[in-house]
């Protein structure tokens, strides 16, 4: 490895602890005192669960969780759905190739953007604002994710696979369903990973889209930190942060080369 | 992400012509055209067009974009371009040591490393930014630590503060200006940095002449990843910055969903994509100037 000099490599040593601890102590902080027995801005008084039972008590913040799923859960399938369709497409010859260039779009605009005119459509097409409408938003952004991640991967399939299997007789449909789709199944289960977490988290669009009656979770936290510092959000955030915690490791143990980005 | 031309060679095997369900294809288009383009060119029409009481169109007008041309939009527009700029010139100094570090440095526990790294990006921003409250109280974590120190002794308002909007922007936007610099020196054939240092160069001119030209496709993608969003940005600003700073996101979300705004809120959002694209376009180009080599070496 290249010689830097001692000092050079305290230094970037040090830059990385310190970067690790800014990301890590409002973290750790907000941990610690979801134990605390006092709320905020007490200081430690002592150690206590009671947080974590309010929190599974509240009916609302149950419903804005079972929301979110709903959305996470249709939109992931929704755009998963259709980004296979259009690699089965792919895989029957037809070029996709030039159509790729529609759904760059997704992901370059910034997401208030794209809130902002679905807003606009949905109120001009008077659909009533909900979890259809946060669905169908949610969809938009994954299909930007969906479609070029999967799309890369099956043109680096070897086609002498799917060759073999039309030349012993397979139709293209037993071909798709019994060659390619398995070859891409790790792709796809970790865009879907990708895409879920990303709607689940989502809050840009879910703050346009999403009307009065259907609150995300994204939304049920907005109102508590404008409603002043509980610490049941702590309790929720220690619940959340395992959930991720669980989805990143899911995402890790599958072998694949998707990028989070 | 480079997109080769998809030659099949099962074309020659089995003429796909007849049998091909073309219309397999047509859901991701119809949806794209229908749920991205369409609102897009509602937006942009919603803009421009003149629209009676009744609801009837009666034109073209630009006036609804004029009504922005005014010193106090003018501020917040140019605010939120430093705001963006700024974040992603912290980001890239933040990331960037942590991208070589990952990359280079750690052998053992690489994995732990990007787990961290990528956990809390995967959680609810809003539970961040509930944390950076909670950090930085009046009576919170740092105002506590730092009297415990005996730094200060009266606490400091750290919250509803330029300071506080940008902490919270380079926590947030930091894993996007990561990923990319860490995918292209995983690439990176770490030799070249021995051979460099081998044949003479120092630190300084090994990172100047090999390191950064290299990863220049990486700083560059980082760069933009974190300033498209950041211009838009609306609740960071908001929530950490107590209102008080106003950028193009607040102005967007007050007008849109604003009572009766919402043609003006449709305006701005025209006006300040097409500056957020103009700005990118030279951002772009500076970008490119300080990268090239004549720059780096002159």
């Amino acid at each position: 490895m290249a010689k830097q000099g001692k000092l050079g490599k305290t230094a970037s040593l040090l830059w990385v602890a310190a970067t690790y601890l800014f990301l890590y102590v409002p973290i750790l902080v907000l941990l610690i005192f979801s134990f605390n027995t006092e709320a905020f801005p007490s200081p430690w008084k002592g150690f206590t669960l009671k947080w974590y039972r309010e929190l599974f008590h509240s009916i609302y913040l149950w419903e804005a969780f079972g929301n979110s799923l709903i959305v996470a859960i249709f939109s992931t399938l929704i755009s998963l759905t259709i980004g296979v369709f259009l690699i089965f497409y792919a895989a029957q010859g037809g070029r996709i190739g030039k159509f790729l260039v529609l759904f760059y779009g997704n992901l370059v605009i910034p997401e208030t953007v794209l809130a902002v005119s679905l807003l606009g459509f949905f109120t001009l097409i008077s659909i009533p604002l909900g979890l259809t409408t946060l669905i169908l938003a949610h969809t938009v952004l994954g299909l930007g994710f969906v479609i070029p991640i999967v799309y890369a991967r099956f043109l680096e399939l070897d086609q002498r696979l799917t060759e073999a299997s039309l030349v012993l007789g397979a139709t293209q449909f037993q071909t798709f369903f019994k060659v390619t789709l398995p070859l891409l199944r790790p792709t796809l289960i970790a865009t879907a990973l990708l895409i879920f977490m990303i709607s689940f988290d989502d809050f840009i669009l879910s703050y346009f889209c999403a009307g009065s009656t259907a609150q995300t979770l994204s939304l049920y936290i907005l109102s508590m930190l404008r409603s002043g510092v509980s610490p049941v959000v702590n309790a929720l955030s220690a619940l959340l942060l395992f959930l991720s915690s669980v989805a990143v490791l899911i995402f890790f143990s599958i072998k694949t080369r998707v990028r989070i980005f | 992400m480079a997109i080769k031309k998809h030659t099949p060679k099962i074309a020659f095997l089995s003429p796909p012509s007849s049998e091909v369900p073309y219309a397999i294809g047509i859901p991701a288009i119809v949806w794209q055209v229908l749920f991205f383009y369409i609102p897009l060119l509602i937006i942009v029409f919603s803009s421009i067009l003149k629209i009676s009481d009744q609801g009837s169109i009666q034109g073209i007008t630009l006036a609804k974009l004029t009504v922005f041309f005014t010193p106090t939009y003018a501020k917040i527009i140019g605010s939120s371009i430093l705001l963006a700029v700024s974040n992603a010139i912290l980001c890239l100094f933040i990331a960037y040591p942590i991208a070589y570090f990952l990359a280079f440095r750690v052998k053992r526990f690489k994995n732990l490393f990007l787990f961290l790294l990528i956990v809390p990006f995967w959680t609810n921003f809003l539970l961040h930014v509930y944390a950076w409250f909670f950090v930085l109280e009046r009576e919170g974590f740092l105002n506590t630590l730092l009297r415990w120190l005996g730094i200060i002794s009266e606490p400091i308002h750290f919250l509803n503060s330029i300071f506080a909007i940008m902490v919270m922007m380079v926590y947030y936007y930091m894993p996007f200006m990561l990923m990319p610099i860490y995918a292209s020196l995983e690439r990176f054939d770490s030799k070249l940095i021995e051979a460099s240092m081998d044949l003479g160069a120092n630190w300084r001119q090994t990172f100047r002449r090999i390191l950064l030209p290299l990863t220049s496709r990486g700083v560059r993608s980082g760069f933009f990843l974190v300033y498209i969003p950041s211009f838009g940005e609306f609740a960071i600003p908001e929530l950490m910055g107590g209102d008080k700073q106003m950028f193009v996101g607040s102005v967007v979300s007050h007008y849109i969903l604003g009572d009766q705004t919402g043609s003006l809120g449709a305006a701005f959002t025209v006006l300040s994509c097409i500056i957020l694209l103009i700005s990118a376009v030279a951002l772009y180009w500076i970008i490119e100037r300080l990268l090239s080599s004549k720059v780096l070496n002159g």
